[in-house]
């Protein structure tokens, strides 16, 4: 075991020293309370100090007063003065671990440094322990982070995520092309999510997607493909409609929007930008196109809220 | 005088004998490093008390009497020790009684060379 020493006698040091090399241990030798410090303060210091009580500079129980408000693992003997009660109560009191006290009775010196291995033996497997746990419990988050992105559902709302309406997007559209029914996709974008997160926080932001997630949930049918594609992102593919009735449904979607914010549930208020298109089944096409298609008009009418609130706020300004 | 220690043993060559058991095969004998050791260390440590006590340090004096009777008790060097002790804990007429425990120590300390150097001739002669 490596094993600091710090002692002022000369005579206590060298019959310490003496003792500890004989029984095999590596001794750090410190003559005063600084050296004591700065020794167990280096890389691979000693997990073992003897520390004499009474030092000129900064004494024993100062050094165990101080390891100990580091939260530091070195086992501390003291060594105290032969009848000395209220120095030992006080070092024990300060963070000390054992005391052995002057005259040094090396018998004793041995047994101590015997129980102080165990506990530092025992200490160093719970340490070995808890780094296992520790890896395990980093293997298990990437393993769900893994699994995560092999899922299909978006946590947060419950929809499916951009992997799931893909997939899932894709089957259907095959199948609504064989039936010829009508389809159409809507690419929905929550506008003023990031005012909602600056203002009212992250929590309330969640809040508002989750909100988003419900009302299309309510708007659609259950036949119907609805995701969160990331972020503030919706997409809704609408399968076998009867006929076309692209417009009936985005207006039931603002009905159910306008229901929402008149609640006055939340501090915010919700709205979408949208773009929706036809899918007409003659012609081959990828859902990834289509959708690239409606994110073009949803933008396009983004845009425009965005240039008439200049206008609005142009009007407003006083001339 | 008012000193209350009681005769001693000057040296108790038993708890010397004890320190028999550091001593490492082949090299020089550990109880002669000792006694090298403290009679090296004494002196500077009388000198320190002496200065001390002239300059009013109790503090000084004090911590100088601690290390006395910590490497006096660890050797067996009894009377010494309990001279030591007891100007360590001196409260009352300090000057006077710190400067005759000083004398006192050096008394002492004439004993214990005699002693000490007799052992040390009897291990490494």
């Amino acid at each position: 075991m490596r094993i600091l020493i710090a002692e002022d006698d000369p005579i206590s040091c060298r019959i310490l020293t003496a003792n500890l090399t004989k029984w095999g241990h590596e001794v750090v030798v410190t003559r005063n309370g600084r050296d004591a410090w700065q020794a167990l303060h280096v890389q691979g210091a000693p997990p073992l100090a003897i520390l004499d009580r009474v030092m000129p500079d900064v004494d024993g129980i100062e050094i165990c007063r101080q390891l100990r408000q580091i939260d530091s693992p070195v086992h501390v003997i003291l060594l105290t003065s032969l009848n000395r009660r209220e120095d030992l109560l006080e070092g024990l009191e300060a963070g000390a671990d054992d005391y052995l006290t002057k005259p040094l009775d090396t018998h004793e010196l041995r047994v101590r440094l015997q129980a102080a291995g165990r506990i530092l033996e025992l200490q160093e497997s719970l340490r070995q322990r808890v780094r296992e746990l520790e890896e395990a419990i980093a293997e298990r988050k990437i393993a769900e982070e893994a699994l995560r992105n092999l899922s299909l559902t978006d946590q947060l709302t419950g929809l499916y995520n951009y992997r799931g309406f893909i997939n899932v997007a894709e089957h259907h559209a095959k199948t609504a092309r064989r039936s010829k029914h009508p389809s159409l996709l809507i690419y929905a974008d929550m506008d003023g999510l990031k005012e909602i997160n600056d203002t009212l926080g992250h929590r309330a932001g969640s809040t508002a997607i989750a909100a988003v997630g419900q009302i299309l949930r309510r708007t659609f049918r259950d036949c119907d493909i609805i995701a969160r594609l990331g972020g503030d992102e919706f997409a809704v593919l609408v399968t076998n409609m009867q006929e076309p009735e692209t417009a009936k449904v985005l207006e039931r979607l603002r009905r159910n929007l306008d229901a929402y914010n008149e609640s006055g549930n939340d501090e915010f208020t919700l709205a979408l930008s949208i773009g929706a298109v036809e899918l007409d089944h003659e012609e081959p096409w990828s859902i990834e196109d289509q959708m690239a298609r409606a994110d073009e008009v949803m933008y396009r009418e983004k845009r425009e809220k965005k240039g008439h609130e200049k206008a609005q706020e142009t009007q407003k300004r006083p001339a | 005088m008012t000193l209350t220690h009681t005769e001693t043993q000057a040296v108790d060559l038993a708890i010397l004998a004890i320190y028999d058991d550091a001593q490492i095969e082949g090299e020089p004998d550990f109880v002669v490093e000792l006694i090298d050791i403290y009679l090296n260390e004494v002196p500077r440590l009388f000198d320190t008390i002496r200065t001390a006590i002239a300059d009013h340090d109790r503090n000084t004096a004090r911590r100088a009497a601690h290390s006395l009777r910590g490497c006096s008790a660890n050797l067996g060097v009894l009377q010494m020790a309990a001279i030591a002790g007891e100007l360590e804990h001196l409260e009352d007429n300090y000057s006077t009684v710190a400067t005759e425990l000083l004398l006192s120590l050096k008394n002492e300390l004439e004993r214990v060379k005699e002693i000490l150097n007799a052992e040390r001739k009897r291990r490494s002669p």
